[in-house]
């Protein structure tokens, strides 16, 4: 029995390592600087969480420059954020 | 008898290649983890507390998932931060915050808020049969010890 144990065991380490090592992002834009497009112009956007945040949407929230031009990044509504607590009250 | 235990084994097998999966893609991807957290509807201050406390917690989860002596340990504490990450999903879904943040971490955050709760209750489920089946191996313990004194 123990040996079936340390098979499953050793089995589910390496696949879970394994597994995050290959899901891990090879390029992530996200590095970039950010930018958001204010309905004529893109704009810088900041630090993430701190000055803008994506609300949860299938929309294009961020864009980075890529070989000059804006390509999109993030995905969500753009909105800015003053980095407090917003619950709805 | 063997049956029971392989399948206790599987569970706990599953509850480790969650938590160590979902723990080292934080680690993986940093940056990102500190930027998603901050993007969640809780105030930033809780950041630095957070980035590490969740992850950590974590691989916690899974050193005592792998032990057999704190296994129930184990089993409770992911039904309870399943249990917490549900409830945060409920909220979510609920429209209780502001706004609704995107749902992160690795393969994970490919998932909607809605996919992500039926995936966490899978996870509470599975650590609440695990926690039946390891408290039932462990007085079967008790009582076979007692029967040779």
């Amino acid at each position: 029995m123990k040996k079936i144990k340390w098979m499953i065991m050793t089995l589910a380490i390496l696949l879970s390592i394994g597994g995050a090592f290959a899901t891990r992002p090879h390029y992530d834009c996200t590095f970039n600087t950010q930018y958001y497009w204010n309905g004529s112009a893109y704009l810088q956007a900041g630090t993430f969480g701190v000055n803008f945040i994506c609300q949860d949407s299938p929309n294009s929230c961020t864009y980075t420059i890529v070989s000059g031009q804006f390509v999109q990044c993030r995905m969500g509504t753009y909105s800015p954020a003053s980095g407090g607590i917003q619950i709805k009250k | 008898m063997i049956k029971r235990q392989v399948f206790l084994e599987s569970i706990a097998a599953l509850l480790i290649m969650l938590f160590l999966y979902a723990s080292l893609s934080k680690f993986l991807d940093f940056r990102t983890f500190i930027g998603e957290m901050n993007n969640q509807p809780f105030p930033n201050f809780l950041t630095p507390f957070l980035v590490w406390f969740i992850p950590l917690l974590e691989i916690a989860i899974v050193l005592a998932l792998i032990v057999e002596r704190t296994r129930l340990l184990g089993l409770y504490a992911s039904f309870i931060v399943m249990t917490l990450f549900s409830i945060y999903a409920i909220t979510i879904l609920l429209h209780f915050f502001a706004y609704v943040p995107c749902s992160c971490g690795g393969v994970i955050s490919k998932l909607t808020w809605r996919q992500h709760l039926v995936f966490n209750l899978f996870f509470v489920a599975l650590s609440v049969t695990g926690i039946v089946l390891q408290r039932r191996k462990h007085f079967k313990t008790i009582i076979t010890k007692n029967s040779f004194v």
